[in-house]
């Protein structure tokens, strides 16, 4: 089975974007493989495993060796420092070396915590969730009367994995044993032992001291790509817990304008240079709550390669959402890297949510959440809907308008629509903002609202020109679809809105 | 909660209590000193906001021997020659002198109030980090911390209140001498609990926790009436009475095998089923490229 089961329904164009596969590539090259490692199928990029098999798949199969993952903190760390231990033990399992940093914990407690790995060959499925397959009510726990011989199988997966294995699952409630541990390489960085903290700092040293210890460690292990290729190779594995918080001596999560801006994004920019020059991977997490200026924060998640965000449910109102009851938290893909290629491997599904049970992390599409806009702001617009062949346009009146609304025929997925005349031009930048909205029920990120406007005689030049690339869209243009409209000519101001 | 908090602080603790101008954490604040005294433990105040007399008001005199009072107040930032203590001593090596001083076996519990002083005339790492080696540190069993919310930007209120083991945020409650309270509670293992309890602070400062307030019923309410059962208001009936349900489970269906065979079906041994096959003299069964004939 090449492809999950849930993109099976999907046209030609979007099944070519499903990065998950059971194909492997063959490599008849003359490279070393380096154990816990394969190359990527769809750009041959070296890549490990981060510990989570659906994470994995939602950053295209892996972490590629030299870039960086920056976890943005859920508000009590509990579900991000699981993440890092997870790749942390991946690490212990593959027989790649470590390197922690911490300024807050011991780098040893870390260690101590981390997952026991299940080591047969797939994870023990629990024989109490099966599928109904004959839609007999289940008397016992596990006896199932008619189909007894799928009891043992595995529940259809609707969570997102490839099913090619590639990493490893581990169990939470047990911790590493101590043999399996140790014969890993650990390399450690607590701070305080390598700076006394002082209270009058005109520059924050803590990161300086992180990034020369780190090169130090890379230069003399030999993990330097520029060291000569004949010892075997090994991946270092890079733990980063907290960075940017208070006690690495910085104040970006304590004041709304920081006075070192700067240490975070040029330490960020000196740990990526690091990385791409030698075989080794980081994860960085960060208390990105408690940062309040956001341009910062987007400067933090460029500089960075993969960038995901956990948001837990514990302690906000969503936990008493019942939509909400079987997760744990939310995860937002931020940014995903395009590597020695022009296009990046967006995700398919936009609305993420995590759960993390005994045995494994899983990460699944979640509920769509739809918002609506509040009727109240449209005032003395009519609009023009219009079918997908866009042959004439029809104009509604407003109550019809708000009927349609509320059976949320025009706003839900694949719809063709919408296009505003505006009789009060003042009233465009408010439009914007409202149908900046539209975007929070379909799409993520990637795409932007343009709001042009002219007269109907314009729109037909512009859509004549559109229909020819209408068809073949690529991927870039899935992202930003545009809705074509076509307007019989009139001479009543026409506000196009694509999205 | 609330009441466990007030029996005890596990050792490397940090409680803060999060205030605001509507409704002053200090009370609470003399009831977990009072909490403690009664447990016998040594406790060092370091008094910045209000004099000592006014905050040892109310507690019972005969625990003053286990109770060190610095006296911060008068003179926190050493104007005159000769301050008591000042708001500079608050770093790792001083306050562990201090605490020492006293020479008892026991570790101390510190209390500070309040943090918000501190805050403001040194930076918040400096302070985080000197929090986090007290708590690290043998010298001081548990940390006790008052902070004013209003006072402070909230990076800052964030970033001090993530340190923490424990988190009391108190806010004025309906009627007259009744508080909310929420708590965050976080374990060494990771696990987070919180809760919202209403209190009120009597006048020897015990602590009677009220009830929980009411909205926390409403949501249970709403919850129930939505799992909707879907059985209902269809033309065809779904389910089944008592008498089906007895002649369904008697059914004897086929291929219906013993429990030994069974199980000897579902456990085989490893490996299951291969392909194998024999290649034909006419297959062009070529292991390298399969596509080879195709030209």
């Amino acid at each position: 089975m090449a492809a999950p089961v849930n993109s099976v329904g999907k046209t030609s164009a979007d099944r070519l974007q499903a990065n998950c596969t059971s194909f492997q590539k063959k490599t008849r090259s003359k490279l070393i493989s380096i154990p816990g490692t394969r190359p990527s199928v769809q750009n041959g990029q070296l890549l490990v495993s981060t510990g989570v098999t659906s994470l994995d798949y939602l950053l295209g199969g892996g972490l590629a060796v030299g870039t960086v993952l920056l976890i943005e903190e859920d508000r009590f760390d509990s579900y991000s420092r699981m993440i890092l231990k997870y790749f942390l033990a991946e690490g212990v399992v593959c027989r790649h070396e470590l390197f922690v940093a911490t300024a807050q914990d011991n780098p040893d407690e870390i260690l101590q915590e981390l997952p026991a790995p299940i080591l047969d060959d797939v994870a023990a499925p629990k024989p109490v969730e099966q599928p109904r397959l004959t839609g007999e009510p289940q008397d016992t726990l596990d006896a199932m009367k008619i189909a007894w011989r799928y009891q043992n199988l595995p529940k259809v997966q609707s969570a997102l994995a490839s099913s090619s294995r590639f990493g490893h699952y581990y169990d939470v409630s047990k911790t590493m044993e101590a043999e399996i541990r140790q014969a890993a390489k650990c390399h450690r960085f607590y701070l305080p032992d390598h700076i006394t903290p002082s209270s009058a700092a005109h520059r924050v040293e803590s990161y300086s001291a992180l990034l020369k210890s780190l090169q130090e460690v890379i230069h003399r292990e030999g993990f330097d790509l520029a060291t000569p290729m004949s010892k075997s190779r090994n991946i270092l594995r890079v733990g980063l817990h907290s960075l940017g918080s208070a006690l690495w001596g910085d104040d970006l999560c304590c004041h709304d304008k920081p006075r070192h801006s700067h240490a975070l994004t040029t330490f960020l920019y000196g740990l990526r240079a690091l990385l791409r020059s030698s075989l080794s991977v980081a994860v960085v997490t960060l208390p990105s709550h408690l940062i309040q200026d956001r341009a910062l924060m987007g400067n933090i998640t460029r500089l960075c390669d993969n960038a995901i965000a956990l948001e837990s449910f514990k302690g906000s109102e969503r936990e008493t959402n019942p939509l909400y009851k079987d997760y744990h938290g939310l995860l937002y893909v931020r940014q995903v890297p395009h590597l020695n290629s022009l296009a990046r491997q967006l995700p398919d599904h936009k609305d993420l949510a995590f759960k993390l049970k005994r045995k494994q992390f899983t990460i699944e599409e979640g509920m769509q959440i739809v918002s609506f806009i509040p009727l109240t702001t449209i005032m003395m617009m009519t609009v023009v809907s219009v079918n997908s062949e866009g042959i004439h346009s029809n104009v509604l009146p407003l109550q019809d308008l708000m009927a349609a609304y509320i059976s949320e025929k025009m706003l839900c997925r694949g719809s063709d629509l919408l296009a505003l005349p505006v009789f009060v031009p003042a009233r465009m930048a408010e439009l914007s903002g409202l149908w900046g909205w539209g975007g929070d029920f379909e799409m993520g990120p990637g795409t932007d609202t343009k709001v042009v406007t002219g007269t109907g005689d314009e729109f037909q030049k512009l859509y004549r020109k559109k229909k020819k690339k209408r068809y073949g869209l690529t991927s870039a243009e899935q992202h930003n679809r545009q809705k074509h409209v076509s307007v019989s000519s009139t001479s009543t101001k026409v506000c196009l809105i694509t999205f | 909660m609330l009441s466990e908090l007030l029996q005890g602080i596990e050792s490397g603790g940090f409680l803060i209590i999060r205030d605001s101008c509507s409704y002053s954490g200090r009370d609470l604040l003399k009831s977990f000193i009072t909490a403690a005294l009664n447990r016998e433990e040594v406790i060092h105040i370091l008094c910045f906001d209000v004099s000592e007399e006014e905050l040892k008001d109310g507690l019972k005199p005969s625990d003053t021997k286990r109770l060190h009072i610095h006296n911060a107040y008068s003179d926190p930032l050493g104007w005159t020659g000769h301050p008591n203590f000042t708001v500079q001593q608050f770093s790792l090596e001083d306050l562990t002198n201090l605490v020492k001083q006293t020479s008892q076996p026991k570790p101390a519990v510190l209390v500070i109030d309040s943090l918000s002083w501190i805050l403001r005339h040194k930076t918040p790492p400096a302070v985080c980090q000197t929090l986090q080696q007290l708590r690290k540190g043998g010298a001081v069993r548990a940390v006790i911390g008052l902070l004013h919310t209003d006072m402070h930007q909230r990076g800052t209120v964030g970033s001090i209140c993530h340190l923490a083991t424990s988190l009391i945020s108190v806010a004025p409650g309906v009627k007259g001498k009744e508080a909310v309270a929420r708590v965050t509670k976080r374990s060494k293992s990771g696990k987070v609990m919180q809760d919202e309890e209403i209190f009120c602070i009597t006048e020897d400062f015990s602590v009677t926790i009220l009830s929980k307030p009411s909205h926390a019923e409403h949501k249970t309410n709403s919850t129930e009436e939505e799992q909707a059962d879907p059985t209902a208001n269809l033309t065809f009936n779904l389910r089944l009475s008592d008498s089906e349900l007895e002649a369904k489970q008697k059914l004897t269906l086929p291929f219906v095998f013993s429990k030994e065979k069974k199980t000897a079906l579902l456990h085989p041994g490893p490996g299951s089923g291969r392909i194998l096959y024999e290649p034909d003299a006419n297959d062009d069964y070529d292991q390298e490229d399969p596509d080879d004939d195709l030209d």
